[in-house]
């Protein structure tokens, strides 16, 4: 039994799992947990494995909600064993299967960073706020309906019509992937952030997202796609 | 193809975005007041697509039966045409005004805003110069007319097209010999006289700038007076009932 190796089962466990130190520093992580450090700070973390932790030695598993932007947890366990390691395991909550019929005819190989470029260029015409860009320039083209992709980033970037400041950024997400249709896609991650609260409650923009197949992260001062590389 | 010349740094960001979009199947339209150069925009850049006006919509629903790809002006019009045609083509349109704006926001991924000619200073000096060289080629034959652009009343209310016409106007009068003042002034007379006091109201067509001319060439109503010959009295009189400053 104790030939058994249950690091690479813990490695390749789509929950994430983190081992800490009682300084709160990462002694262990699996590979799921690293994508969530993306969204969430490990001081964090560690403050709510303290907060969950069971009186005395041993392991406690409590329901709760947690969402770190299209992560979403409905409960944890936390445990520990000695004074100097504690660990914190996330259940993700289910997510409802949608069923999204892909029209391919309306879907073109398209550079996005060119599309970006283009509604840049329209809403530089349009408002005298200062943008920064960090692209990607090597994101391999994909398929996208160009038209709709437009009008949905035309109305992202009017959110940011009153910021004093803009910063853009597109991304491909290593590691990360989309599941459509049964058939897993990478990700690119676009976001666009302002240096203040912006208004972000226009449902056309989600209604948009969705056609698109993209997930919309609204947030206080920034919006995040997440778009599917679809290429076949 | 159609050169569209602008130095406004907001048509260079909208000849960029079209251009970027040039090849992709996206529609955009561009809105502003009319005889801003909307269509010599769209036509510099997509000359090859076929056009065809909003307000003819027996050929617009053809033409949107028969190509996937077209330039639609005068877009304000569209009222007529069944929005399903124009749904899954790749509209280049231009429109004065917004009459729906919930039809624009549904076919369009990109919606510019051209700014008048006013707004645009740096045109205003390019397309004048642009215009007196034309006019004067057209209407003169002699290129070194003294032009100056202070005396020209530039009219920008119907942006290009008063512009240019103000312009054409200038230069026409600058133009024009004896023989043509003498037919123009036949034809307004020939048009315009009837009532029971016409001689004095035409001749006071020749007797004020007569006045107003040489006041401007010599100052001096001692000087003009000696000049045209007639009592200084007569033209201290002549400038009081044609209230003349001087």
């Amino acid at each position: 039994m104790h030939d058994i190796n249950f690091q690479s089962f813990i490695d390749s466990d789509n929950s994430p799992f983190i081992l800490f130190d009682n300084q709160g520093k990462i002694r262990y992580l699996n590979n799921s947990a690293e994508i969530l450090l993306g969204y969430v700070s490990k001081t964090e973390l560690y403050n709510i494995a303290l907060q969950y932790a069971p009186q005395s030695f041993g392991v406690k598993t409590t329901t709760l909600s947690l969402n770190y932007d299209n992560f979403s947890f409905y409960a944890i366990t936390v445990g520990y064993e000695c004074e100097e390691q504690i660990y914190i395991r996330f259940y993700h909550a289910p997510r409802v299967k949608q069923s999204i019929k892909i029209d391919n005819t309306k879907l073109i190989l398209t550079d996005i960073n060119l599309l970006l470029e283009a509604n840049i260029t329209l809403f530089k015409s349009k408002y005298n706020i200062p943008l920064s860009l960090l692209t990607d320039p090597d994101i391999p083209k994909f398929k996208i309906d160009q038209n709709r992709f437009s009008k949905l980033l035309r109305k992202v970037f009017e959110i940011f019509k009153d910021a004093k400041e803009v910063s853009i950024y597109l991304k491909f997400l290593v590691g990360e992937h989309i599941i459509i249709n049964n058939k897993r896609y990478h990700i690119v991650q676009l976001g666009i952030k302002a240096s203040e609260r912006i208004d972000n409650t226009h449902s056309d923009i989600s209604a948009l997202a969705k056609e698109c197949f993209i997930s919309l992260l609204l947030k206080e001062n920034a919006i995040v796609l997440e778009i599917p590389l679809l290429i076949d | 193809m159609y050169n569209f010349i602008s130095n406004s740094s907001t048509i260079q960001d909208i000849i960029k975005g079209l251009n970027l979009t040039k090849g992709l199947f996206v529609s955009s339209i561009i809105i502003g007041e009319a005889h801003i150069g909307k269509k010599g925009l769209i036509s510099s850049i997509f000359g090859d697509l076929p056009m065809v006006s909003a307000k003819d919509t027996e050929i617009l629903k053809d033409t949107l039966q028969h190509h996937n790809e077209l330039i639609i002006t005068d877009f304000e019009h569209i009222q007529n045409t069944p929005i399903t045609l124009l749904e899954d083509k790749k509209i280049i349109a231009t429109a004065n005004y917004i009459t729906n704006q919930n039809i624009i926001d549904d076919i369009f991924a990109f919606i510019y805003h051209m700014p008048s000619l006013k707004d645009r200073k740096e045109d205003i000096l390019y397309l004048t110069d642009l215009y007196i060289k034309e006019a004067q080629k057209i209407l003169s034959d002699n290129n070194d007319t003294d032009i100056n652009i202070d005396d020209i009343d530039i009219d920008l209310q119907q942006n290009t097209k008063s512009l240019k016409s103000s312009i054409y106007k200038y230069i026409l009068n600058k133009s024009m010999n004896k023989e043509d003042i003498k037919k123009s002034l036949y034809n307004y007379i020939y048009k315009h006289i009837d009532g029971n006091n016409a001689y004095k109201e035409f001749l006071d067509i020749y007797e004020e700038p007569l006045i107003k001319a040489g006041l401007a060439r010599y100052h001096s109503q001692l000087k003009l007076s000696s000049i045209l010959g007639i009592n200084r009295n007569t033209l201290r009189k002549k400038i009081l009932e044609h209230k003349i400053d001087a």
